[in-house]
């Protein structure tokens, strides 16, 4: 999950651990800006997301000692990021009744293809960001963490308190809110399959 | 696969295209789907498109669009971190503090009082500096001790931190901890007697304290501590050492008390002798003529009949006081009625303030006449302009939130989020509420720093004022959430500032109680508003953080476009 050419900080983390405040410096210099940007799709204002960055290093220093140094980092530190910023949305019971629906009777419907592909190949990257905070908490938490930090879906199924099985299903139904915002109706997510 | 409604062919649904692309099918179904999409137009038309958003998404999400926040740029767990451990700091230098206030200030003027023949007619100092009720603030001074003591072990701690593995820390304040606990287990020895009639008989000698939970409680005997007593009749005939603390029906002391007696009964009789003080909730309260006290006499009574003799001052909250005895030095009674006997003699002066002027024997020796104040009662709270009032100042108080909100709505919001934090805003708002009026002070007394001291003052004021919009905002927050806007926060603060007021308003009315949510409030809110502050000027101690270059640190490495099964 790291950068390209980019390495995991070991020697960094261990010296943070060891209570080196320049090494601390180092890691927040180089993960906050990530730790910013990911808050800053998942939260919805820019003062959540200020705030929540805070709180995750804060949190992070305590939890330093717990990070399993065989693993990645960076996906740990995505994982710290991701169960502070879906409690805070929890706390603030931002989830609304629709995202409490059973998933096991969602409808997938098939969407036209053609008219799919015409869609994504308009949209800009700042109109789906602007679609990105239409969406309800749950589904912009499960496409963050999917498609910006690249959880694994056992991952997602953790933070979000999920069966793994239904991630999928959130997925899904994110990606079809995510279109209905962007096309500003539902006619693509509804449509048939030609 | 499912079948498609516009066209004979099953095409492949959604799900499976998803999970297909996301590689989360096993292989089996998963080369199914590749040799479905082989044949089948749609279908590939379909997993090109799924590929495409989600590169969009990601690309979408990746893309730098705001550069990171100063704030963020100068957040640095450095400062941050101090901010561990500085909650202790606060709360051992404000346990500090207030020790340092009680000896160097309360102390020296209770003393002084007490020489200038004072000593024991305030409720105030009586309660909680002499101790007349509750023997615990004696403890609580020593707890203040500690507690100031543990702030330095705990700043010793975290200085050599670096030295001492963190286990050892914690195991050195774990042993510190015990050492403490264990102090007070030898010290002390305590009994407990339970039973329909639970006694101290006469030949027995008690070493430590004694409980006592009966029908009937009873002390012949001797006890060396204190005596603390529970039941519906409690007598004490045998020589107490220590204090008495009587929770009964009826409590009849004949015997001889050392301490002080604290009692919440229905009728308190004292035939017997008590060294110190009294202090007593009840409906009846008789002090017969074999009775003596030979400290003062506080009461909260309906009736007091007082015919033996009190060594020092007489303070009565009650209804109808019957002075046939003596008392050593003065009374204060605020109540409805008092006589002074032919037998009366009151050896100090007199403040009656009550509903009759007082019914004095002429006969009774007196050292100054009695000094009569009307009661007015308080019934502020049952007029309605009280209430109009009332509105019409929290009106003006959610006007000025707005105002303040919307010069500074930014401000308004941290100090909002600070609020959110309970812990940290309320242990710097004992700080600040108490601490920043006496370096004002301290500032003041030299004239170089009087505009400092009178700029602070006015500033701890304004925050004072604020404290309870602080509050109220929170209180709107948890009723409808966090707003986004400014607007939004200005209806969540007048919402929970309406609330707030209506809580306190009747709650204010309660002594106590009313003091301390008051004190609460404003030490919450002056917190928040403290902390705000001290965020946006934390110290920069990394000038060169970066904060507008994007330089994309994790990338997403998702499975889109992953290999098809052939």
């Amino acid at each position: 999950m790291n950068a390209p050419g980019t390495t995991e900080p070991t020697e960094v983390i261990t010296r943070a651990r060891a209570g080196d405040a320049e090494a601390w410096g180092e890691l927040y210099r180089e993960f906050a800006p990530a730790i910013f940007r990911f808050c800053r799709r998942a939260l919805p204002t820019r003062e959540d997301a200020e705030d929540a960055t805070m709180d995750i290093f804060t949190k992070l220093r305590d939890k330093l000692g717990q990070y399993d140094t065989t693993r990645s980092f960076s996906a740990w530190l995505y994982k710290v990021a991701a169960n502070h910023c879906w409690d805070m949305l929890r706390r603030r019971k931002i989830r609304q009744d629709k995202e409490t629906d059973d998933l096991e009777n969602v409808p997938l419907e098939h969407p036209d293809p053609s008219q799919l592909e015409r869609l994504m190949e308009q949209r800009t990257s700042e109109e789906v960001r602007k679609a990105l905070e239409k969406l309800g908490a749950r589904a912009r938490m499960a496409l963050v963490m999917r498609y910006y930090s690249d959880m694994s879906y056992d991952e997602i199924a953790d933070a979000l308190g999920l069966r793994r099985a239904f991630v999928g299903v959130v997925l899904l139904r994110a990606r079809h809110e995510l279109r209905q915002a962007l096309e500003g109706s539902s006619a693509l997510a509804a449509g048939g399959a030609s | 696969m499912s079948e498609m409604p516009k066209g004979k062919m099953q095409h492949l649904d959604e799900m499976t295209c998803l999970m297909y692309i996301e590689r989360q099918l096993d292989r089996a179904r998963g080369l199914e789907v590749s040799a479905h999409t082989q044949e089948c137009d749609a279908c590939r038309t379909l997993l090109g498109a799924l590929e495409r958003e989600s590169r969009l998404l990601t690309r979408a999400m990746m893309e730098e669009e705001e550069p990171l926040p100063s704030r963020l740029a100068q957040f640095q767990e450095r400062a941050r971190n101090s901010m561990q451990w500085i909650w202790g700091l606060v709360f051992g230098l404000a346990a500090t503090g207030v020790y340092a206030l009680y000896t160097g200030y309360v102390q020296p003027w209770q003393q002084q009082l007490e020489q200038a023949g004072f000593g024991g007619s305030n409720l105030l100092g009586l309660l909680i500096f002499q101790g007349a009720f509750w023997k615990g603030w004696q403890s609580m001074i020593t707890l203040l001790e500690v507690l100031a003591m543990l702030t330095l072990a705990g700043i010793g701690v975290a200085f050599f931190r670096r030295r001492i593995r963190r286990g050892s820390a914690l195991a050195l304040i774990f042993a510190g901890f015990c050492a403490v606990l264990t102090l007070p287990t030898t010290a002390t020895a305590s009994e407990t007697r339970k039973g329909e009639s639970a006694r101290v008989s006469a030949e027995e000698t008690i070493k430590g304290d004694i409980f006592l939970f009966g029908d009937r409680v009873k002390v012949d005997g001797t006890v060396e501590g204190d005596v603390f007593l529970f039941g519906h009749d409690a007598i004490v005939n045998g020589h107490v050492q220590g204090d008495v603390f009587g929770f009964a029906q009826t409590l009849q002391v004949d015997g001889k008390v050392d301490g002080n007696i604290r009692a919440f009964t229905n009728t308190l009789t004292i035939r017997g002798t008590v060294a110190k003080n009294v202090l007593t909730f009840d409906e009846r309260v008789n002090l017969e003529s074999a009775g003596k006290i030979g400290g003062s006499l506080t009461v909260f009574i309906d009736y007091l009949n007082l015919e033996g003799s009190l060594g020092r001052d007489l303070l009565v909250f009650g209804k109808h006081v019957t002075i046939s005895g003596k008392v050593g030095r003065g009374i204060r009674e605020k109540g409805s009625e008092l006589t002074i006997t032919a037998s009366g003699e009151v050896g100090g002066p007199i403040h009656y303030e009550g509903d009759t002027p007082a019914e004095v024997s002429p006969s009774a020796k007196l050292a100054s006449p009695v000094e009569f104040k009307k009661l007015v009662h308080n019934r502020e709270y049952r007029d309605a302009h009280y209430y109009v009032w009332r509105v019409i100042w929290t009106a003006a108080f959610v006007l000025f939130g707005m105002v303040l909100f919307l010069l500074a709505p930014r401000f308004a919001r941290e100090t909002i989020s600070a609020a959110e934090l309970y812990g940290a805003p309320i242990g710097l708002g004992i700080l600040v509420f108490f601490g920043v009026p006496i370096a004002a002070v301290i500032a003041c007394v030299t004239v170089v720093g009087m505009p400092l001291g009178i700029f602070t003052i006015g500033f701890w004021l304004l925050m004072l004022c604020c404290a309870e919009l602080i509050v109220g905002a929170v209180v709107g927050n948890w009723i409808l959430g966090r707003a986004t806007d400014t607007w939004g926060m200005i209806g969540r603060m007048a919402l929970g500032f309406v609330i707030v007021r209506i809580v306190y308003t009747p709650l204010a009315q309660v002594h106590v109680l009313g003091l301390l949510a008051g004190l609460g409030i404003w030490m919450w809110g002056m917190g928040a508003i403290s902390l705000a502050i001290y965020r946006r000027f934390q110290p920069v101690i990394a000038p060169g953080m970066p904060s507008a270059p994007f330089t994309p640190p994790m990338p997403p490495n998702t499975t889109v476009g992953g290999a098809l099964p052939a």
